[in-house]
């Protein structure tokens, strides 16, 4: 684990550089010698420098012992979450709001928890339904229409 | 001292029927959420802000979301004592003997004395929580911005150090939430910061979306790698009602555990887990026959189950008194009452008294509802265990889509809850405790407007923090806090080194 630690060092060294780039060129740190609004983010990012060394520094050497950042195939269902979500977020407004719930749902016991045809699509439908009934009947939420509805 | 005017006006407030349906329903909430493992309350909170908006009344939304923060402490015991798995951390502790107890055929009074302890702790918090908050805020009305960004700071220091394994990794986090809350308009000058010509940036990030994907989002994908076959406990659960000995011997672990979790709970970052740990380690070294503790000593179930109520109850006092929230949870309320318009602070008893004491009258109507929910109705709730995950995945996920949806209807606000939630996932994967992130999200802004306004007062001065007597003894707290967790760590690797040697 010690490297991935070093390696999200890295990657906090470089959020920090990029805060106190911003912070330093394009907002102002002192404005008529009073604090700008770039003063707060550079102190900020001059901190997180600092932490991102000694997190790094605090992860030199071996590791004492192989903790594998995945167990095996571990990373598969987190993975294929994220795609799925991400497929509803785009097709969102052009399927409409309740067919993209019902996608989901149904992709999602099918493919990550591996679910029947049946009961996958059952619950994708009844999903849709509870949000169509809950958000857009009683909390009157603006979703995109759609295909379904 | 004791305010029995308010608490009275109160009380009517929260008897009303709307406000006893929605408080019987954030109870109900929080201990299905405490009883299954893999979602907590700040999440429950999270998914549940974009509807709190649409309810009229503020009160009856924080009625909702104490109840669902306080039923979780209740619940979380549940699938401690039966399953060996915590149902919420603050229960991790009550697993060690609670389960024992259920090995050894116990389970019921194992559940009966943990939702005994929990009313006891719970109705000790409140109380102390009704006499302590008014005078609080009465005192914070002399806080100026120098006292407030030394309060801030203090806090997210307490916050930082107090949760999570390690303190770098929170002291991290807690400058990510910074940052984050640093996107969008400048507080005092209306600048707009670290847009990149993003219009969607230039409006600040919104807290439901950053909660709803750190914790729910997150947590879903988190939950997705482990394959839960956790099998229940076949033995009958039985009476729940300990016996005479039970509670003899659980007496003093109740009074002690409602004690350590008051006054834990106050402190940010200190809140239900801390307080149980300390309880445990407490009542091991006061009982008469340690060795029992590990093996289902019930006093090892009465004393963490009362810290970690009474810690829910009092950490509502920096909350509504100081408008500073000490924990991931109450952070949630937090937004949920400036989303209702209302800033939590030492205005809030002034300004608006009927959310005050509308809220603690409710909590007390609330623990005697969760008394009832969990004592006689226990095996309700173990039913909701046999409930596959694998649904429950995928509903929640579209509850926290649709829900930050219904917010501010931008698609945008679902991208960035999607990136949070990976990112949370990552973080969680390196060890790296997300509350101080969101906590430093909150009390970010009031820090940064605050931290300005004091220097605007004194020119540019520093001196300002150490002249102004409560802001100098808040910041030596910190910094005696910081210097002794750096000597203390130091002393901890001499020992090591030691002995190995």
């Amino acid at each position: 684990m010690k490297s991935w630690q070093r390696y999200a060092g890295v990657f906090l060294l470089a959020v920090a550089g990029l805060v106190i780039q911003q912070s330093v060129w394009v907002l102002r740190l002192l404005d008529h010698g009073q604090p700008g609004s770039g003063f707060m983010p550079f102190g900020l990012g001059v901190i997180l420098a600092v932490l991102a060394l000694a997190l790094i520094a605090t992860n030199l050497g071996p590791e004492e012992e192989q903790v594998p950042f995945w167990k095996p195939k571990a990373w598969v269902h987190p993975l294929l979450a994220i795609a799925i979500t991400a497929i509803y977020v785009v097709v969102f407004d052009d399927i409409g709001a309740i067919t993209s719930v019902v996608v989901l749902v149904t992709g999602w016991l099918l493919l990550v928890e591996h679910k029947g045809v049946a009961v996958s699509v059952a619950m994708g439908l009844a999903t849709g339904l509870v949000v169509y009934l809950l958000f857009d009947r009683f909390l009157h939420t603006p979703f995109p229409r759609g295909l379904l509805f | 001292m004791f305010d029995f005017t308010g608490l009275w006006h109160g009380f009517q407030i929260a008897f009303s029927p709307v406000n006893l349906l929605w408080g019987l329903i954030g109870c109900a909430l929080g201990t299905a959420v405490g009883v299954l493992p893999g979602l907590g309350p700040a999440a429950t909170i999270a998914l549940l802000l974009p509807i709190s908006m649409k309810m009229g009344s503020p009160v009856t939304a924080i009625i909702l979301m104490s109840g669902i923060f306080y039923g979780a402490m209740y619940g979380g015991s549940t699938t401690s004592i039966l399953l060996k798995i915590p149902g919420e951390a603050a229960s991790v502790v009550t697993c060690i003997d609670g389960y024992e107890m259920a090995r050894n055929g116990r389970a019921g009074p194992a559940l009966g004395i943990a939702a005994i302890g929990s009313f006891i702790a719970g109705t000790f918090g409140l109380v102390g929580l009704t006499m302590m908050a008014p005078p609080l805020a009465e005192a914070a009305l002399k806080f100026g911005p120098a006292e407030y960004f030394s309060l801030t700071v203090l806090g997210l220091l307490l916050a930082t150090y107090l949760t999570g394994e390690s303190a770098l990794k929170g002291l991290i986090m807690a400058i990510l939430g910074l940052i984050l809350g640093c996107i969008g308009l400048d507080p005092l000058s209306g600048a707009v910061r670290f847009d990149f010509g993003v219009a969607d940036l230039q409006s600040n990030l919104d807290f439901v979306t950053l909660a709803m994907g750190l914790f729910g989002v997150g947590e879903i994908l988190y939950s997705l790698e482990k394959s839960e076959s956790a099998s229940i406990l076949t033995t009958k659960i039985g009476n729940v009602f300990p016996t005479l000995a039970d509670l003899a011997r659980s007496g003093w672990a109740m009074v002690r555990g409602s004690a350590i979790g008051f006054m834990v709970g106050i402190l940010p970052g200190g809140g239900a887990v801390l307080s149980s740990l300390i309880s445990y380690a407490v009542e091991k070294k006061a009982s008469k026959h340690p060795e029992e503790f590990g093996h289902g000593a019930i006093e090892g179930v009465a004393g963490p189950e009362s810290a970690n109520n009474a810690a829910a109850s009092s950490s509502f006092i920096p909350l509504l008194t100081l408008g500073i929230p000490g924990n991931a949870s109450t952070a949630m309320i937090f937004a949920a009452l400036l989303i209702h318009g209302i800033t939590p602070g030492p205005f809030l008893l002034a300004e608006h008294a009927d959310v005050f004491w509308g809220v603690v009258a409710s909590m007390y109507i609330g623990n005697v509802m969760l008394l009832i929910l969990n004592l006689p109705l226990v095996g309700m709730w173990v039913q909701l265990l046999r409930v596959p995950y694998a649904y429950l995945a995928p509903l929640i996920m579209v509850l926290t889509l649709v829900g930050v949806y219904s917010v501010n209807n931008s698609v945008f606000d679902i991208w960035v809850m999607l990136v949070m939630g990976v990112f949370g996932y990552t973080a969680r994967k390196l060890k790296f405790d997300l509350g101080p992130l969101l906590l430093a999200f909150v009390l970010g802004p009031i820090m940064e407007r605050s931290l300005r306004q004091a220097l605007l007062m004194s020119n540019g001065k520093v001196d300002i923090f150490y002249t102004k007597p409560i802001s100098a003894v808040l910041l030596g707290i910190a910094v005696a806090f910081v210097l002794y967790n750096l000597w203390s760590a130091q002393r901890r690797k001499r020992e090591a080194r030691a002995k190995s040697a």
